[in-house]
């Protein structure tokens, strides 16, 4: 016996697990697959929706969480549609970052429209990130200083040139009508690593992420001079301006959201489908979305799937401008 | 090693300065923000692996020659019994997700341990026994989770 | 500022958190030394556990930093016994470790390194209380500029390395590197050295290099031993390690410590580069005979008390700045995060009760870790008496499901046995394995950082130099490699004259 599965009753008996155990007619296995090792944004992904599942009873079984990492999601995303392309038990992890690997060619001959997208249940939100003491105290400032000298300003972040971290800097520079090759841009391992960059003043932007930013917010260390979201958001990131309403149009949300295999049946989709829809509607899963650092964000089935494929396609001719790919 | 051991790695290490320079010169660059690029440390590396290969071929070898005193005469056995270790560790890959991690591993544990002159009958319980124990481990004690085997109805 | 830690202390010597930390501290010690199975995947799974069971966050805090020390403890296990690392942070504990085992020293080795562990991670945790916030400044000055030079400090470390064959060496530390290149090169995002393998571009997994390199060729080395009869193990003797053994190590584990230490605190380095850089230092202070590598106690502490240590420091930016200083404390993180928690500059000030507990709970995870490790010294002594025939399926089995559970994929057990017909012939050439393992960690740091530091200053070469701290470090490797020279010349002249 795990441990987990020695506790449910125990855990049934204290009524902490929900009563309303809903029939999903084809889950029997419930998998999510993490493309990615264990502890990233994927693993997040996939853990949100198997915690909260739980807790609601929404499924009868627990959902097992298993990792594939390998070419940045390209593993996985062959071995579901080599292997596993009609599991009716399988979703997978996917986030604005497949789409933008998609995009940019980086899964081979797979440009995304193979799978059958499910849905985005959640979000990040990029932000534009400097020192306390730095100079610029709007995104205004930040850009006017951009202008006069490109070479003046170090950006950091944790991505290569083509990855999500990067395209938010290239967009900001766009946006400032500066090719983003003229920037100087440092690509660190991971966020930890670029803020600490910026907190030691080797880097003096740091195109992070809402979420990760959050516990700086108190310390007074940082200034974050825009969020790349839409609108403002709630509670700590209240007094954020968006880049938007500083005349700026960059957005970058960090959607978390599930794909499967490209033959699986309409009614295996439709009941994973039904078991979303409920879920993100619960009061668990809210908080658990709101305890994981991220911001609502629901787009479920046929919604997604046309989503999606026009980001890609944007995503496409943005890296084509940009001369990533030809 | 021998002298002639030594020349042989030499020859091979030369060959994959040569392999790993040329793939270097095949990358593609869209741009880059450093002035060493992609290209510049794998460079590096291959000339400093041609310059090393080059002395290792120049030198009087040292250490002992290999496969010493014993082995010599077994060298034929000592071979074959690599070569069926590593077919069994494939065979072992080749089955692990599609026999799945019990009957798989019992098998792999039944041949290793006959490799390792165990004798049928303790390779037998030994294959059952270490099987089963670990499967227990791993599964129930530590919740990892192991293919089952596409004949049993996993994936 | 003491009111924080009593605070802590009252938290976590309740009945429940000690049993949690008793819980946590024997499933930290397994998952370590089982090798590719570490902290996080304990973590992983206990983490939604005590999320369900409705712990309170300190209870959740003190087990989870119970697996996370007791990873660090267990790795050093199957590399004593089998020569095959537990965790990333317990390659170099192989080099004296093993030789040990093979003299059927295995007990007492078992007991040395749990003796150097906890005082390692003492060290690490008294320096944490006292002067996180300080430190936290120092490990942010540390720019791509300090880490280039601090790689090369640590690879001119490598010279005492040499041994025998100082060209093989060097061309295993080569190889390291070039294997460290295959994958996404990750300052353009241009593929190198992938055949268009969607299962290289993530490059070369650690877990599966090591076990390939390790655990597979040691299977295939095996099979000689078996012909000849030869190559086995002493049988096991004395159980226990002596404090006279103990004594003669200390002062390899007070400095290993500090060093453990500071590298961990700063976020880009971690329980890899602290072995490796404890145990070349080690090596060069105190191998006046020559009997490092092949079973010498303080090798086999220095690298140990090390690793502990910079587990214990990486808290340091984690707590201080919300900075994760390696994987597993980006998890903790995370687990953090679930319970409202988050760290960064005003945890201390904000929520003592929480970071006076975990802080609490280090020190007593620590004891109950040295507790439960010295007496299962013996226990897992018995490991070598298990016959050949036996222990090798066992190996291969641990090899095969530390792969698979990471990577779910076919694939990477291919290549991790490929690497390990790699390590065997290397091996059969006369190489040893360290410094293909140091060129990996070691070279893809070195690169990174010396593009970082180029990519910031638009390609002047002067920022390499600019900090003090950078020329201390530059300083620091230009002696490590001239003074042992100067110092034999001069010797050499003596004897002569």
């Amino acid at each position: 016996m795990t441990l987990r599965r020695l506790l449910t009753p125990a855990l049934l008996s204290f009524g902490l697990l929900g009563s309303a155990q809903l029939h999903a007619a084809t889950i029997d296995k419930p998998e999510c697959l993490a493309p990615a090792k264990p502890g990233g944004g994927y693993d997040l992904t996939c853990r949100l929706a198997a915690t909260t599942l739980q807790q609601t009873g929404l499924l009868d079984k627990a959902m097992m969480v298993n990792y594939m990492p390998g070419g940045i999601g390209a593993v996985a995303y062959n071995h579901v549609m080599g292997v596993r392309d009609d599991d009716p038990n399988l979703i997978v992890a996917a986030s604005t970052g497949a789409a933008l690997n998609l995009a940019e060619g980086k899964f081979g001959k797979y440009d995304g429209s193979e799978v059958r997208w499910l849905g985005a249940v959640a979000t990040d939100y990029g932000a534009v990130v400097v020192r306390d003491d730095a100079p610029w105290q709007t995104l205004d400032d930040l850009m006017k200083a951009l202008k006069k000298d490109p070479q003046g300003i170090v950006f950091g972040a944790g991505g290569t040139v083509g990855s999500q971290d990067w395209m938010k800097a290239a967009l900001i520079a766009q946006a400032d009508e500066v090719d983003p090759r003229k920037l100087r841009y440092v690509s660190f391992e991971g966020g930890g690593e670029s803020l600490a960059a910026l907190l030691g003043n080797h880097i003096q932007v740091f195109t992070g992420d809402l979420s990760e930013i959050e516990s700086q917010l108190e310390g007074g260390k940082i200034r974050v001079l825009a969020a790349l979201s839409d609108q403002r958001q709630e509670g700590a990131f209240a007094d954020i301006p968006t880049a938007k309403e500083q005349g700026y149009d960059v957005e970058w949300p960090i959607w978390r959201g599930y794909y499967m295999g490209e033959n699986v049946s309409d009614g295996a989709y439709q009941a994973w489908l039904d078991v979303f829809t409920k879920l993100v509607d619960t009061e668990e899963f809210k908080q658990a979305r709101h305890a994981r650092g991220l911001f609502p964000f629901t787009k479920l089935g046929t919604e997604f799937e046309q989503y999606v494929q026009e980001r890609i396609a944007h995503f496409k001719s943005l890296s084509q401008e940009m001369g990533l790919i030809k | 090693m021998t002298r002639l051991g030594d020349r042989l790695l030499g020859m091979i290490l030369l060959v994959l300065a040569a392999v790993y320079a040329a793939s270097t010169t095949q990358m593609e660059v869209p741009f880059s923000y450093d002035p060493l690029g992609p290209k510049g440390f794998p460079f590096v590396l291959a000339a400093l692996l041609v310059v090393l290969a080059v002395v290792l071929l120049l030198r009087p070898a040292l250490g002992e020659p290999w496969p010493r005193g014993v082995l010599l005469a077994k060298r034929g056995v000592l071979l074959a019994k690599v070569v069926a270790v590593l077919v069994v560790l494939t065979l072992y890959a080749l089955a692990f997700s599609s026999l799945g991690y019990l009957l798989s591993s019992a098998l792999a544990i039944f041949a290793l341990a006959w490799l390792f002159n165990a004798g049928s009958l303790k390779a037998l319980v030994c294959a059952v026994a270490m099987a089963l124990g670990s499967y227990a481990l791993f599964v129930y004690a530590l919740d990892i989770s192991l293919p089952v085997g596409q004949l049993f109805g996993g994936r | 500022m003491w009111d924080f830690l009593l605070q802590g202390f009252e938290v976590a010597l309740t009945p429940l958190n000690l049993g949690l930390a008793f819980i946590g501290a024997l499933l930290g010690t397994l998952f370590g030394a089982l090798p590719g199975i570490g902290p996080i995947n304990g973590i992983a799974i206990l983490m939604p556990l005590a999320y369900t069971l409705g712990l309170p966050a300190e209870s959740a805090l003190i087990l989870l930093a119970g697996i996370y020390t007791g990873a660090e403890y267990g790795g050093r296990i199957s590399s004593i016994l089998l020569n095959v690392p537990g965790d990333a942070g317990a390659v170099m504990t192989t080099l004296d470790g093993h030789p040990l085992a093979k003299k059927g020293l295995a007990g007492p080795a078992l007991g040395l390194s749990a003796v150097s562990s906890f005082i390692g991670a003492t060290i690490a945790i008294v320096g944490l209380t006292l002067f996180a916030p300080l430190l936290a400044a120092f490990a942010v000055n540390f720019g791509p500029a300090e880490y280039f030079a601090l790689m090369v400090f640590a690879f001119s470390s490598l010279s005492v390395m040499m041994g025998k064959d100082p060209i093989k060496t060097l061309i295993g530390a080569v190889l390291g590197v070039m294997l460290a290149t295959v994958g996404v090169d990750s300052g353009t995002g241009v593929m190198r050295f992938t055949g268009g393998m969607p299962e290289l571009y993530d490059g070369i997994d650690f877990v599966v290099l090591v076990i390939g390199m390790f655990a597979i060729s040691e299977i295939l080395l095996m099979l000689e031993h078996d012909l000849t009869k030869g190559g086995g193990m002493a049988p096991v003797g004395r159980v226990m390690v002596s404090m006279k053994e103990v004594m003669f190590c200390k002062g390899a584990i007070l400095r290993s410590s500090l060093i453990g230490f500071v590298i961990g605190v700063l976020p880009g380095t971690g329980a890899s580069v602290a072995g490796a850089v404890s145990y070349t230092t080690e090596k060069r202070i105190s191998d006046r005979e020559g009997t490092f590598g092949h079973g010498d106690m303080r090798g086999l502490a220095a690298p140990e008390a090390a690793n502990n240590a910079s587990a214990a420091g990486s808290f340091v930016p984690m707590l201080t700045l919300g900075i994760p200083g390696s994987g597993t404390t980006a998890i903790l993180l995370g687990a953090l995060m679930l319970y409202n928690i988050t760290p960064g500059p005003m945890l201390f000030t904000e929520q003592p009760r929480v970071a006076g507990g975990l802080i609490a709970s280090l020190y007593i995870g620590n004891v109950m870790l040295l507790l439960l490790n010295l007496p299962l010294a013996g226990l897992f002594a018995r490991v070598l008496t298990v016959p050949r025939w036996a222990l090798v399926p066992g190996i291969a089995l641990l090899a095969f499901v530390g792969v698979y559970q990471l990577h779910s994929d076919l694939m990477a057990i291919f290549l991790m046995l490929a690497i390990g017909v790699l390590g065997y012939v290397l091996r059969k050439f006369g190489f040893s394995l360290a410094p293909i393992v140091l060129g990996f960690v070691l070279g893809e740091l070195m690169e990174e950082n010396l593009r970082r530091a180029l990519a910031m200053s638009g390609g002047d070469v002067a920022v390499l130099f600019q900090s003090t701290l950078a020329i201390g470090l530059w300083c620091a490797a230009v002696a490590v490699v001239v003074v042992p020279l100067v110092v034999s010349g001069w010797k050499r002249r003596r004897a002569s004259a």
